[in-house]
């Protein structure tokens, strides 16, 4: 088992103006699941990519089996036994489960036409073979994300993969599922000597599954150990390169009066499809609500709904003013801030400054627009880096191009400039994705000074920790429609599971414990 | 907000410039004439005699507020390529206001017919303003099939309904009586007061897009759209307003050429003026104060040119090549830069790790 399987030898990689692998050496052992961890931009996703032949390094060495690849490139690492399970599937929605396995090596009829009978033998036998069940014919759009990722996993050990890449694999996974993708890990590397390579940033994932660790920052390898060795404490550590304290502010007061109140929305979403059906909440002074769904079960809908950004049927409250139907600018004026689930699309402006960006939404108030709409300069330039300071927004200071800052810094930019408003409602979607953990800490803290401050927040997020850390009530939601409502402290993450997966989830659940 | 004087751009338009020129000495030489005299030729077409400069300067102001109309509209995320239809109906519609009203007092006829002009540009460019905003259409497309059809207006009313009968021309309406000519400011040339108009109007557009906190509004809707509605601006508006100024500059701009330079309408009002102006736009990068500088840049070539054809016998196209050339070395400008950047970058890299791996 000790033997090294796969060997890094000083691997750099340069794009111009980032060095994304910074003389990076490492060696993964035959039979092992190896974790690698760090901030987004670390670099872990690049050496992955160089390992499957995406990317070729700009210098630097790999060894697999202790002989050097020479040519990088999908098609030679999948002949090395590498497969790759990319954390966007690489599936057509429209093919049937075997269609999709046997994709680009399919068996033929006359050495001309697709055999889809054997097709779905070969998947049958694999399936059976690595324990991995699924239905050969069912559509792969029909199938569950979980399911999806089980069939790409199927894909590359039907390539013959012996050296399995999985890139973020839990982060479109409900806990129930998680833990069957760790059984399926345990049962390959177990029973086919397989070699696991998990990419992540959930500490609590690497101690669950693991057997070794790496961690990276900034391009660099910063240390590897024995997952035995380690906790979740020392790994953020050395992730982010300074200790790391979570410290939950006390909730202070009572909540107030509901600031946001919905009642019978339904909204479609961009294929002209149900998305939100008939979905009514509200959310008082003071108060978080969380809502823990699994993407696409209309919770992006819903806010899009409440701002403005999208049409619908039901009625909106925002302060005690229905801002049924109105404009974002409308909504705003009615004491609504929000930070929008997708930054770059719809938070920021990429190609201005950090400083136009800050000021976006209070350019015509008085302290910035003068006569003859003449902008203050002078003011505007002290309030902008007021708020750069304030929110601990780091880079090339208020005049860099927010495109070209990392991404947890371009989200500081789009909370600093949400929560400065000082609105009494705010909308907060996923609020730390792709952000580091020093800068995760950071936000929670604000997100609850503002709840305790008195700001209504409705929050959503596809990780369950931070729902759980910081909302005072959760919903849940699946297909459009809330299938649960609790009190912080309820519910467990693992009971949530099962009202985020509708009584599908239910039922699958029963359906293994049967088998 | 400050903008830093960007050097790359002006290395690039700077390079561009001087390969053109060369490109165009290349084309001069191959086809039998002496580069040196053809640009010699073309520098006297310019400057020589204050009959010549005053041509640049009218140009160059037609150039100005077109490609000034053009930032106006692309500030905003919308293409007006509309441009020379507009013009060309605000030329016609402030012209026949002067015929009509002819025998009352200039006071009435000037702001009536620069009044007209604004509203005939404008309505026309609201059209595919709204079609933009509202359903989706392509302005791109819109504003090329207005072009053709208020071409074909223009061609009808002049040959037709509103001809000059006593003039020997095709197609042309009545002349404006001279009590409503802008006043010529140098003899023999078509320079008239109205630039200075033109120069007020340039210094608003300036003011406005780079100042104001409008300006500031519009450049966050043409940067990303769904960013600047989600941030509470009233995009279509937005963007529909400055469409319509963009097509009442381009609507004045037929005035000043009618009441200013021609005075009357006939087809050389604009030969494809406003496109030229779109082009000096382009190689300016939408940036008002470059696009003012280019004009008068592409004045001098454009005039330059028409004299070097009547002195030394080269054809004027020679402008063209060379403007043409200069937007396309542009456009390859990034594409080449980028190139250069990642070889530089990997070279960096390998040398680095040759000069770090000694050491282990």
């Amino acid at each position: 088992m000790d033997q090294s399987l796969i060997e890094f030898e000083h691997i750099t990689m340069e794009f111009p103006g980032v060095v994304a692998n910074d003389d990076v050496s490492l060696s993964i052992r035959q039979g092992e699941v190896f974790a690698l961890v760090g901030e987004n931009g670390a670099g872990k996703s690049t050496l992955m990519n160089i390992l499957y032949g995406i990317q070729t390094p700009t210098g630097g060495k790999v060894r697999i089996r202790g002989k050097e690849v020479e040519t990088f490139s999908p098609k030679n690492a999948i002949e090395l036994g590498v497969g790759m399970v990319h954390q966007h599937f690489m599936l057509v929605p429209s093919f049937t489960v075997a269609q999709n396995i046997v994709m680009s090596k399919e068996p033929r009829k006359y050495g001309v036409f697709f055999d889809n009978a054997e097709a779905v033998r070969r998947t049958r036998a694999l399936s059976e073979e690595y324990g991995l069940s699924v239905d050969p014919t069912a559509q792969v759009k029909q199938i569950s994300v979980g399911l999806q990722q089980r069939v790409e996993i199927l894909k590359t050990l039907y390539r013959g993969a012996e050296i399995l890449i999985l890139d973020e694999p839990t982060a479109v996974l409900t806990p129930q599922e998680t833990e069957e993708l760790f059984e399926v890990i345990r049962r390959v590397v177990r029973e086919k000597n397989m070699t696991v390579i998990i990419i992540t940033h959930k500490l609590y994932e690497v101690m669950a599954i693991s057997d070794r660790v790496g961690v990276m920052r900034k391009g660099k390898l910063v240390g590897v150990c024995n997952t035995a060795d380690v906790d979740e404490k020392i790994l953020s550590s050395m992730m982010v390169g300074r200790p790391v304290l979570y410290e939950n502010l006390e909730k202070t007061g009572q909540p107030g009066d509901p600031a946001i109140l919905v009642s019978h929305l339904s909204a479609k979403d961009e294929r002209g499809l149900p998305a939100v059906r008939d979905l009514s909440l509200s959310v008082r002074r003071g108060e978080i609500l969380g809502i823990a769904a699994i993407e696409g079960n209309g919770q992006s809908e819903l806010i899009e709904a409440i701002t403005g950004m999208r049409s619908y049927e039901g009625r909106v409250v925002i302060c005690d003013r229905d801002v049924t139907g109105q404009d974002p600018g409308s909504i705003r004026a009615a004491g609504l801030a929000h930070v929008p689930e997708d930054r770059l699309a719809t938070g920021v402006s990429k190609d201005a400054t950090a400083a136009e960006n800050l000021l976006v939404g209070k350019q015509r108030q008085p302290r910035f627009s003068g006569a003859m709409w003449l902008q203050k300069t002078a003011a505007i330039r002290a309030y902008t880096s007021g708020l750069y300071e304030d929110f601990d927004i780091r880079g090339a200071g208020p005049e860099a191009i927010v495109g070209e800052m990392s991404g947890g810094n371009m989200q500081k930019v789009v909370i600093a400039r949400e929560f400065s408003f000082d609105a009494p409602v705010l909308i907060i979607a996923q609020p730390t994705r792709g952000v580091d953990v020093g800068a995760i800490e950071f936000i929670h803290t604000r997100i609850l000074e503002k709840r305790n401050q008195g700001a209504a927040i409705l929050l959503c997020s596809a990780d369950l920790d931070e729902v759980f850390r910081l909302s005072d009530r959760i919903i849940t939601l699946y297909e459009g429609r809330i299938t649960g409502s609790f009190r912080a402290g309820e519910i467990t993450k693992e009971e949530i599971g099962y009202y985020m997966t509708g009584d599908r989830g239910r039922e699958e659940a029963a359906d293994e414990k049967e088998a | 907000m400050k903008k830093k004087l960007d050097l790359s751009y002006l290395a690039s338009l700077g390079i561009s410039v001087v390969l053109a020129f060369l490109i165009g000495a290349l084309i001069l030489a191959v086809s039998g004439h002496h580069p040196g005299h053809a640009y010699a030729a073309m520098f006297n077409g310019a400057f020589k005699g204050m009959r010549h400069l005053g041509d640049v300067l009218e140009y160059a102001m037609v150039l100005c507020i077109c490609g000034l109309a053009c930032d106006l509209g692309s500030r905003v995320g919308i293409f007006n390529v509309g441009g020379e239809g507009q013009l060309l109906l605000g030329a016609i519609a402030a012209c026949q206001i002067g015929v009509w009203l002819d025998g009352a007092s200039p006071w009435l006829v000037f702001p009536l017919a620069a009044l007209t002009a604004i509203a005939v540009g404008g309505l026309y460019a609201l059209i595919p303003g709204v079609l933009k905003v509202k359903l989706k259409v392509d302005e791109v497309i819109t504003t090329i099939m207005l072009n053709t059809i208020a071409a074909s207006i223009c061609q009808f009313l002049a040959k037709g309904p509103w001809k000059n009968a006593n003039k020997n021309i095709v197609a042309g309406t009545q002349q404006l009586s001279a009590r409503y000519w802008f006043g010529g400011l140098v003899r023999g040339s078509n320079l008239s007061t109205a630039i200075f108009f033109a120069a007020i109007m340039a210094l608003l557009v300036w003011y406005v897009m780079q100042k104001t906190s409008r300006g500031f509004e519009m450049k966050i809707t043409g940067q990303n759209p769904r960013f600047a509605r989600f941030s509470g601006l009233k995009t279509d508006q937005i963007v529909i307003l400055c469409m319509t100024i963009s097509g009442a500059m381009c609507g004045l701009v037929g005035m000043f050429r009618v009441y200013g330079a021609e005075h009357l309408f006939k087809s050389s009002i604009s030969n494809d003026y406003y496109f030229e102006g779109l082009m000096v736009a382009m190689i300016a990068q939408y940036q008002p104060v470059a696009t003012i500088l280019l004009s008068l840049f592409f004045a001098v070539l454009k005039i330059g040119a028409q004299g070097m054809e009547l002195s030394a016998g080269v054809p004027n196209q020679i402008y063209l090549i060379i403007q043409t050339v200069i937007i396309f070395f542009m456009a390859a400008e990034r594409g080449i830069f980028r190139s250069i950047q990642a070889r530089r970058a990997a070279k960096a890299a390998k040398a680095r790790l040759e000069g770090g791996s000694s050491h282990v």
